[in-house]
């Protein structure tokens, strides 16, 4: 059974290189990023040698790299492509080999590899003697069985919540908190640190509660072993090991439900609208109508904004709980509340999938393309522009620069309208398949796409900036009346980006009149 | 005689060394119900994708009412309309939301969208569900809204992949009895199907198509040539596994 999934695993992978380019490209990329991501963390945790925080670092970097493991299957851009039980239901299998099968599986491939060869700077860093070495290699794999064993239990467990489409729906928004305290420990944690107001006591402080989790276990064992005291070491990997048999017993429980679990969605629900709204204004009004009522009945929409919404307080949050309120850090959520709305929105065909192509039987002119884009950008803005003004609005108040608001604003109008502009380009130019796997809420790209997905990301995060910063120089430097001056800058913030929106959605028109075709292949193979 | 509703001319695709379709002609003409019937595989899809505009074919041409699909697609998908094989639809909108959309995103007008939006909702039987999402229809109530958004712009020629997979006999007999009547009002329709029996009843046009190649085509009774339309099928596209020998194990019979 591992064997044969383990090969499985593999064939897949080769199948997807030979099938594509991107695929194949997307896999060097993936590599190189786990090879970097390895030699990072093993150097990084090799430095802590002799350091008096090294056994505080390296399990605060165990219950991280646990984390992670919990957290990227859900939301991220699908790094674990392990295989979904849902296919295996058929086959008469028992589920303790399955188990052991889709364990290796997941093991079985470059991150997982990454994982075991970074966290294995501990050898270096934490332990010493040859008993210490032994034992932090014994850890560092426990350790990273932990973290596989805990993702399948904890994604396994939530395919199991997701019978009905309502449930589906309600499981979906879990993403969101777990979102925040992710984006709590990469925004405002550091920020603090570089304060100075994280101190070898502060780490000692986590460590004394984070050496009691199973990751914190596997790092204080090597500092056992090299402290001479194996019985203790013994005593704390065999604990990990008991939780990692825990863990896999309620795996397989979990698993068994998934796999005879089928949807039952029969609920019904009914809708009040009697028809749809503002189609009466031609095509761009229907079209608005459409993703209007999009963004308020599909879950995803909903929780893009919220997640929207978390990343801006994230980022201004370490300037409210820290000493230094700078009122620039505003001007940065505004830049990346922007970009967001642009990059959750930049694959709208993919994100649509095969329902698209309803919409590209009646669309092919330029003109109709036009409609597509500006309509969609429409219904975006209507929700964007009250939504990032009035958090722009509660986080100038809350860092206690009411006055700098409209600072915020003019940069959240500017930024919108070039996020709106890059998500209409990279819809047409960067287009690919999404996929919704089994027991995740949130649409990741298909296999072989992640880079083009990663690309998307980072050319809007970039290009919003890029395009905001006139606006931002504009605001930070100009002074004067506010009765003149607040009302000037937001109206010619506004209007340069309107006229970015504009021009993102000729370029974006003229680019889909010669690639429909290839957006309606991408749309048919979009699964969601 | 008038030029054919549809003209397919040396029709090509393939992917990767793999040839799906190998050059099919094909002439259909107007008023006509006409099936395309052919094993798995065989490059039904993936011709109907080429002639609603989906996918583009490596060489051929193809007219619908003498507008070329690919020079000029604006011309062509005006007068098409099309159902898909998996009618994925837009799950979040009613069903009667979907239709007006559909009929809006036609350029008709609003107060036209939704009266022939009601009148679609009550020859397929959907009235009832009208405020429900698509997303909680059966396969035969989404097979049915998809037809709707399809046909609310009139179009003079429908395409659809195997309209009747799927669907329970009641919605299967709303969708039969829809698409008789548009073809006699003297709209065309081809569809592709591996139900023998029903493109048998429906059809008075039929191409078979095997390994990505018109095998035959003609009217129903040319095609048949005094056998059932199953049989003919099989005779000329031939059956896989004639070895009954090899499977001596299969059945209760044997350990």
């Amino acid at each position: 059974m591992v064997g044969l999934l383990v090969q499985l695993k593999l064939r897949l992978l080769r199948n997807a290189l030979r099938s594509s380019t991107a695929a194949k490209a997307s896999f060097i990329i993936s590599t190189i990023l786990a090879c970097v991501l390895a030699i990072l963390v093993f150097a990084g945790l090799a430095l802590l040698r002799g350091h008096s925080t090294a056994v505080a670092l390296t399990s605060i970097t165990f219950t991280v790299f646990a984390f992670g493991w919990l957290i990227l299957p859900i939301f991220a851009f699908g790094l674990d492509s392990t295989l979904d039980p849902a296919n295996l239901a058929l086959y008469p299998l028992r589920t303790r080999p399955l188990v052991a099968g889709l364990l290796a599986a997941s093991a079985a491939g470059a991150w997982p590899v990454a994982n075991v060869i970074g966290l294995l700077g501990a050898t270096v860093g934490l332990a010493h003697g040859a008993a210490g070495v032994l034992t932090a290699v014994v850890a560092v794999v426990l350790e990273v069985l932990f973290c596989i064993t805990l993702a399948r239990f904890v994604t396994t467990s939530m395919a199991g919540l997701l019978r009905s489409r309502r449930g589906k729906d309600f499981a979906a928004f879990l993403i969101v908190p777990i979102f925040a305290l992710y984006e709590f420990f990469i925004q405002v944690v550091p920020k603090v640190a570089s304060e100075g107001k994280i101190t070898a006591a502060t780490f000692s402080g986590i460590d004394s509660w984070m050496r009691w989790l199973p990751p914190g276990m596997a790092a204080h064992a090597i500092k056992d072993a090299s402290d001479g005291d194996p019985s203790a070491a013994l005593l704390r990997l065999a604990l990990l090991a008991l939780v990692i048999v825990v863990l896999g017993v309620l795996w397989i429980r979990a698993l068994r439900r998934a796999l005879v679990t089928a949807d039952t969605s029969t609920q019904r629900s009914r809708v009040r609208a009697s028809a749809l709204p503002f189609a009466r204004y031609g095509l761009r009004g229907t079209l608005a109508a459409r993703f209007w009522i999009y963004q308020r009945r599909e879950p995803t929409s909903l929780i893009y904004w919220l997640l929207t919404a978390v990343i801006m307080v994230a980022v201004s949050a370490s300037s409210i709980v820290g000493q230094n309120k700078h009122p620039g850090v505003l001007l940065a959520s505004a830049v990346f509340g922007a970009a967001f709305v642009g990059f959750f929105h930049a694959n709208t065909v993919g994100l649509t999938g095969p329902p698209f192509l309803q919409e590209a039987f009646a669309l092919s002119s330029r003109r109709e393309l036009r409609a597509y884009f500006s309509g969609q950008n429409l219904a975006l803005a209507v929700i964007a522009v009250p939504l990032l003004a009035a958090i722009s609005l509660g986080l100038a108040a809350a860092a206690g620069h009411p006055a700098s608001a409209p600072n915020g604003i003019a940069v959240d109008l500017a930024g919108l309208g070039a996020a709106l502009a890059f998500s209409d380009i990279f819809t047409v130019v960067l287009a690919y398949p999404m996929v919704k796997r089994a027991g995740s809420p949130m649409r990741q790209a298909a296999q072989g796409y992640t880079s083009l997905g990663l690309l998307g990301v980072l050319g809007t995060l970039g290009g919003v900036a890029v395009a905001a910063a006139p606006v931002i120089v504009v605001a930070v430097l100009v002074s004067g009346h506010a009765a003149v001056r607040v009302p000037a800058l937001l109206v010619s913030a506004a209007g340069y980006g309107i006229a970015l929106a504009w021009a993102g959605v000729r370029i974006a028109a003229r680019a889909a009149e010669q690639r429909l075709p290839e957006l309606c292949q991408v749309a048919i193979r979009s699964t969601l | 005689m008038n030029q054919p509703a549809i003209a397919v001319r040396g029709l090509r695709k393939a992917f990767g060394a793999k040839e799906a379709v190998a050059g099919i002609d094909l002439e259909i003409a107007a008023g006509s119900l006409a099936g395309l019937v052919g094993p798995n595989g065989a490059g039904k899809t993936t011709s109907l994708s080429m002639m609603t505009g989906l996918l583009r074919p490596d060489s051929g041409q193809i007219l619908i009412n003498g507008a070329d699909v690919w020079a000029d697609p604006p011309a062509a998908k005006a007068i098409i309309g099309v159902v898909t094989a998996e009618a994925k639809l837009f799950e979040r909108l009613s069903g009667e939301e979907l239709l007006e959309y559909a009929g809006r995103l036609r350029g008709m007008p609003t107060t036209d969208a939704r009266s022939r939006t009601g009148q679609l909702l009550d020859v397929l039987d959907l009235t009832e569900d009208a405020k429900r999402l698509v997303a909680d229809y059966s396969t035969g109530m989404r097979k049915k809204v998809a037809l709707g958004c399809a046909l609310i712009h009139n179009p003079s020629v429908l395409f659809l992949d195997e309209p009747l997979e799927g669907v329970d006999p009641v919605s299967a007999d709303v969708i039969r009895r829809l698409l008789t009547r548009f073809a006699a009002s003297g709209s065309t329709v081809l569809f592709s199907s591996h139900v023998m029996e029903l493109v048998e009843q429906v059809c008075d046009h039929v191409s078979i198509i095997d390994k990505g190649r018109i095998v035959v085509s003609g009217t129903t009774a040319e095609v048949r040539g005094g056998k059932t339309l199953q049989q003919a099928f099989i005779d000329l596209v031939g059956t896989r596994a004639t070895d009954e020998e090899v499977l001596s194990w299969l059945g209760s019979s044997s350990s």
